[in-house]
């Protein structure tokens, strides 16, 4: 799971402290493991360099943790970048996918369009792994016939989650 | 300069609406189908498929909206302003219908079953039912058409059903969830040969189906959702 | 029961309104049927029970050696005398008005008798007569010399309880000791019998019952067709009380429930109609009369008894076919198996032929009689014959179908054909009402065709002419008496001969001679034609036998041989109209001199058992009736129901570009076939039993070409059977409109 997007995208919303942007970010997405402030820390730094985020008022004395970050206009544009690219489906691309709709979502962004772009590609995908199921030998028959069903089981999510959409905007907001 | 379009779809719908009592089942459906593609229908239950469907084939005539069919050789026809007996000539001669179950008349062997079409269309017994037999056998089905429906596995008698919509060698084939009923394996054995007869013989092939890797074998796919065409397809300009 | 499965059952079947009222109907049917029927039966047993002491037979009125036995010692044995306890009685057997019998008591009593006649009480005056209300209406609506003369001065009329029905024409008549002796017909009655045995009532029961089986059938068969209407989604219904745990028999018992209830609503609605219908069937002469209508009665315990076995029948028979079903909780399999018709279905026909002919082979040609053995055996017979007609059906139907499938060219053709070969039980149970009622017509057609063969044959010379009246003379007249009747006769209008015939002594004597005497001037009003050249001609006795179909010659006769003969027969030929022969019966009748009253030939038509197949003429009528009708409606009944339960496939095909024309096509075929297999031995076997039935009452008949009724019966049956399946056509096309076929 890509962090520092996801840290960019928090970013997006407003400008906060890396203190805050933790917490933020371990109350959304660390149902698994926190995030500790080191990473934090650093990938904020690296954002600054890449010009994507720049940090607020001239606090000397504190740590990045006393900082606040803005992003930047290339960074916003890194963001929606981000959102709408598709990927290439895979089996980690669950909690990948998850963020994005997750950040869509409080972005007040075009969820929908996010979960159709990649059902297209994972349509795509399908018909890549059934065209080249015919006229194969069985072992890349049963290949193929792996990730058609692991592909099958996102877009069941995506469809699932596509219908929910509306119900988990309220949660994500009351939150 | 204007070229004649030679591509022009085989069948299109505009504007399709289409109400049952109080509930809108088609809101405003525009569709293009190329000649020779197979086009997938999916969406959730109740999202208006199998109505569009129904209009495409000329089963139903939509409130609102036309659909046009543009056969090769043959001058275009509105199909939605024809009346029933016309149009059910042209299901029987120009199109094949495929469904999920309960189509196939329990008391026929299957022979008899596939030779329905081509004995309404005039054809001799003996002849229909040597085509049939024939077809029967294209499909893996050879030596079964002296069995009922019952005596024969569900993808059997699918394949048999299958033969049935292709016997007439129509121009388009409306297949609604053809593998619903069916186990994987099952399923992927009536999509193969289905679609290896229909791209022989250049059928288009429009494939209602809530399956992601069914559809996987159409040519692209449209979502239905709430009677409208949602995000995915654009019809060109 | 829990009392919630049955709200289950009952609120279950709201949906299908349509199939309740059909059981409801049609067991109304059935059981006003079997009411009316039964009382039917009721009522010719109190008829007869009414007309009973008519039977009375009495005992002799002259005592002495037998004069059968020893020629040589009989004479005239010595009379038995009147008492306060007994009258002498006499009765007419050809007392004759227009075409009808009129029953006729001559009664002479001594004026200190104590015997009561029923009905009057008192044995009337000589020269006075009691009559029938309806006799006396007649009497006095006819001019007095065709009827009235007869009988004397008006007495008074006979109450109803003595009387068979209110059309009945029975007269008592007074007269005096002597002139009833003289006739020596008379016999001495001290009371008259109360037990109707050996009545016609038992030959009618045996073909009411047949009747009653014949129409009843039909209604039993709409029944069962009516209880499968929509088995399709029951079966549905049940098979998801089964998932949810329900046993088989409770699934069994709910269906019972479920039949039971409209089966109990259509019972009670059919007493009530036969209540309503009680007066109009009354109405209905039989044999020459109607009946009273409180005789037609069954009283409330048959009335509970018919409607509890209805509705329990009906109520086993859903449960035994739901049971039968074996209805899982995954629904029924999806292949509709029947069991294939064997040859073993010959069986039921055979045997109820071989009973009915076995009857008919002991009474006719063995001549034995075994009269317990008789009646069951021919009722059984027929009963066989009936089922056994409608289990041979789907063998046969079977057989023709698998033919027609080799044949078979278009859609329409394979489609009907295949499934009236996988199911040939179900399609022929449709038209099975239609192949009985056709069965039942021929059986009525023949019998009734029996009056038509035995109709009188043409005035032929040699034989008695139709339009003459003969009444032979008593012993002790005169020829002087006899001219003089003759002479009076012959003046009234109408009458166009007045003939005496001689012999040596009167025809019941026992010295009467082979020939009757007669002047040749007088042949030709007796309608002979080759008059042999003398002056008095001779004709065998048996001339005067009715029933002779040789004609015979005159033979020369001595012209002397008039001398010292006496006066034997009176020969009255008429203009043939019903007032001179009327006028003729009277006049002769009441000329005093007459022996056996005057008959002419027509008149066994009228006495003889003709009159039984006659007068069930009309029930028959009105039974085929209501059986075509009841089985039409079966017909459509199953059309659509077949349809219904293939609602699915159908809305398929159709929706595949099968136009609805291949649909009527298909549905037309699946009634035709199975009609038209059985339809020629249907009408074969019903003149087969017909002339069983026939021959088993009397074997002088034969069966002949039926009348035009028949064909336009028949041709109704046909016109009915194809109405029935036209009329669901419009349900054809509504239930596989595409609408149908949506599922989510």
């Amino acid at each position: 799971m890509n962090n520092s997007l996801t840290l960019l995208g928090l970013l997006s919303r407003e400008p906060s402290y890396g203190y805050d942007l933790k917490h933020s970010y371990d109350r959304y997405f660390g149902a698994g493991k926190a995030l500790a402030f080191g990473q934090v820390y650093a990938t904020l730094a690296r954002m600054v360099r890449d010009e994507l985020i720049r940090a607020l008022g001239e606090e000397t004395g504190g740590g990045p943790d006393r900082k606040k970050y803005e992003i930047t206009v290339a960074g916003q544009d890194r963001v929606r970048e981000w959102l709408f690219t598709p990927d290439v489906p895979s089996e980690s691309l669950q909690s990948e996918l998850f963020a994005k709709t997750v950040i869509a979502l409080l972005l007040d962004d075009d969820a929908d369009r996010l979960l159709d772009v990649q059902r297209g590609e994972h349509m795509a995908r399908l018909r890549e792994l059934t065209r080249l199921k015919q006229d194969a030998d069985l072992l890349r028959v049963l290949m193929c016939d792996h990730g058609l069903f692991h592909i099958e089981a996102d877009l069941r999510w995506i469809d699932l989650t596509s219908a929910r959409l509306t119900q988990l905007k309220k949660e994500l907001q009351s939150a | 300069m204007s070229t004649p379009d030679t591509t022009a779809p085989i069948l299109s719908a505009r504007g399709l609406h289409h109400s049952f009592g109080q509930t809108e089942a088609l809101r405003g459906i525009d569709l293009d189908l190329q000649a020779g593609e197979v086009l997938a229908v999916m969406g959730p239950s109740g999202s208006g498929k199998s109505t569009l469907l129904h209009c495409l084939a000329g089963v139903l005539v939509p409130d609102g909206g036309s659909v046009s069919y543009r056969p090769a050789g043959r001058s275009p026809e509105k199909i939605s302003a024809l009346g029933e007996p016309e149009r059910a000539r042209l299901r029987l001669a120009d199109f094949g219908f495929v469904f999920q179950f309960g189509q196939l008349l329990p008391e026929l062997t299957a022979a008899d079953n596939v030779s329905i079409p081509l004995l309404l269309a005039g054809t001799k017994r003996p002849e229909a039912l040597r085509r049939s037999t024939e077809l029967l056998e294209r499909l893996g089905l050879a030596g079964l058409g002296a069995k009922l429906p019952g005596e024969l596995s569900g993808g059997q008698a699918q394949r048999v059903a299958v033969a049935r919509a292709l016997v007439t060698s129509p121009a388009v084939l409306f297949a609604d969830e053809p593998t619903g009923s069916l186990d994987s394996l099952a399923a992927e054995n009536v999509l193969t040969m289905m679609l290896e007869l229909v791209r022989e013989a250049g059928t288009t092939v429009v494939m209602i189906t809530h399956d992601a890797r069914t559809a996987a074998y159409a040519d692209r796919e449209v979502m239905v959702r709430d009677g409208a065409i949602g995000a995915g397809y654009r019809v060109p300009a | 029961m829990n009392p919630g499965l049955f709200k289950l059952a009952v609120v279950g079947s709201r949906s299908s309104w349509g199939r309740l009222a059909g059981i409801a109907g049609g067991v109304a049917v059935g059981v006003c049927l079997l009411l009316l029927l039964w009382g039917g039966a009721n009522g010719l047993s109190a008829r007869d029970e009414r007309g009973a002491w008519l039977r009375e037979t009495g005992s002799p009125s002259v005592s002495g050696p037998a004069a059968a036995d020893d020629p040589a010692t009989s004479g005239p044995g010595t009379p038995v005398p009147l008492t306060a306890g007994t009258v002498l009685m006499e009765a007419n057997p050809a007392e004759v008005f227009r075409d009808r019998l009129i029953d006729r008591r001559d009664v002479a009593a001594l004026g200190t008798t104590t015997v009561k006649i029923p009905g009057i009480g008192k044995p009337p005056p000589p020269g006075s007569y009691y009559a029938s209300p309806a006799l006396q209406r007649l009497i006095e609506t006819t001019p007095r010399d065709q009827l009235g003369e007869r009988f004397g001065t008006f007495a008074g009329t006979i109450g109803d309880a003595a009387l068979p029905g209110p059309d009945s024409l029975v007269v008592v008549t007074g007269a005096t000791e002597t002139e009833l002796r003289q006739h020596g017909r008379a016999t001495l009655v001290s009371d008259f019998t109360a037990n109707p045995y050996g009545g016609s009532a038992a030959a009618y029961n045996t073909v009411l019952c047949i009747g009653a089986i014949a129409v009843f059938f039909p209604v039993l068969l709409l029944i069962s067709i009516v209880t499968g209407l929509g088995a399709a989604q029951r079966r549905e219904r049940y098979a998801t009380l089964r998932l949810i745990g329900a046993a088989p028999q409770l699934v069994a018992r709910i269906a019972a429930v479920e039949t039971a209830v409209p089966s109990l609503a259509g019972a009670v609605l059919g007493v009530v109609l036969a209540m309503m219908l009680r007066p109009a069937a009354a109405q209905i002469a039989v044999n020459g009369t109607r009946m009273f209508a409180a005789d037609l009665t069954t009283g409330p315990a048959a009335a509970a008894a018919v409607v509890a076995v209805v509705v329990a029948a009906s109520a086993l028979v859903a449960g035994h076919r739901t049971v039968r079903a074996g209805i899982g909780p995954l629904g029924v399999t999806r292949a509709v198996h029947e069991k294939t018709p064997t040859a073993w279905r010959i069986v039921p026909l055979l045997a109820g032929l071989s009973a009915m002919i076995a009857a008919v082979l002991m009474i006719r040609v063995l001549e034995v009689r075994l009269t317990w053995l008789e009646s069951p055996l021919l009722i059984g017979g027929f009963l066989l014959v009936l089922a056994g007609l409608v289990v041979i059906g789907p063998w046969l139907t079977r057989l023709v179908s698998r033919m027609g499938l080799r044949r078979a060219r278009s859609a329409a053709g394979v489609i009907a054909a295949s499934r009236i070969q996988k199911t040939p039980g179900a399609t022929f149970r449709s038209v099975s009402g239609l192949v009985i009622a056709v069965f039942v017509v021929s059986v009525f057609a023949g019998g009734a065709s029996v009056i038509e063969a035995t109709d009188v044959p043409a005035a032929r010379a040699g034989l008695l002419q139709p339009t003459a009246l003969h009444a032979t003379v008593g012993a002790g007249h005169t020829p002087a008496q006899a001219a003089e009747t003759a002479r009076r006769a012959a003046g009234l209008p109408g009458i166009r001969s007045a003939t005496v015939g001689y012999g040596p002594a009167a025809l019941a004597e026992r010295d009467a001679g082979p020939e009757i005497y007669l002047r040749a001037a007088d042949a030709p009003g007796l309608g002979f034609e080759d008059i042999p050249a003398a002056e008095t001609v001779a004709v065998d006795a048996s001339f005067l036998h009715y029933w002779r179909t040789q004609p015979l010659a005159l033979t020369p006769a001595p012209a002397t041989s008039l001398d010292g003969l006496v006066p034997v027969v009176i020969f009255v030929g008429t203009d043939g109209t019903p007032e001179a022969m009327d006028r003729a019966r009277t006049a002769l009748n009441g000329s005093g001199i007459t022996a056996i009253p005057a008959t002419s030939p027509g008149d066994f038509k009228l006495q003889s058992s003709t009159r039984l197949i006659r007068g069930l003429a009309v029930l028959a009528y009105l039974g085929m009736f209501v059986a075509i009708a009841i089985a039409g409606l079966s017909l459509a009944v199953a059309t659509a129901s077949a349809v219904l339960d293939r609602k699915r496939v159908l809305g398929l095909m159709r929706l595949m570009g099968m136009p609805v024309s291949v649909l009527r096509r298909i549905i037309v075929r699946e009634a035709a076939v199975p009609l038209l297999t059985v339809l020629l031995l249907s009408v074969g076997l019903g003149f087969l039993v017909a002339w069983l039935m026939v021959t088993f009452i009397d074997d002088s008949y034969r069966v002949a070409w039926p009348a035009p009724d028949y064909f336009i019966a028949l041709g109704l049956s046909l016109l009915l059977a194809l109405g029935a399946v036209a009329a669901t056509f419009g349900l054809i096309r509504g239930t596989t409109a595409v609408t149908s076929t949506r599922f989510e």
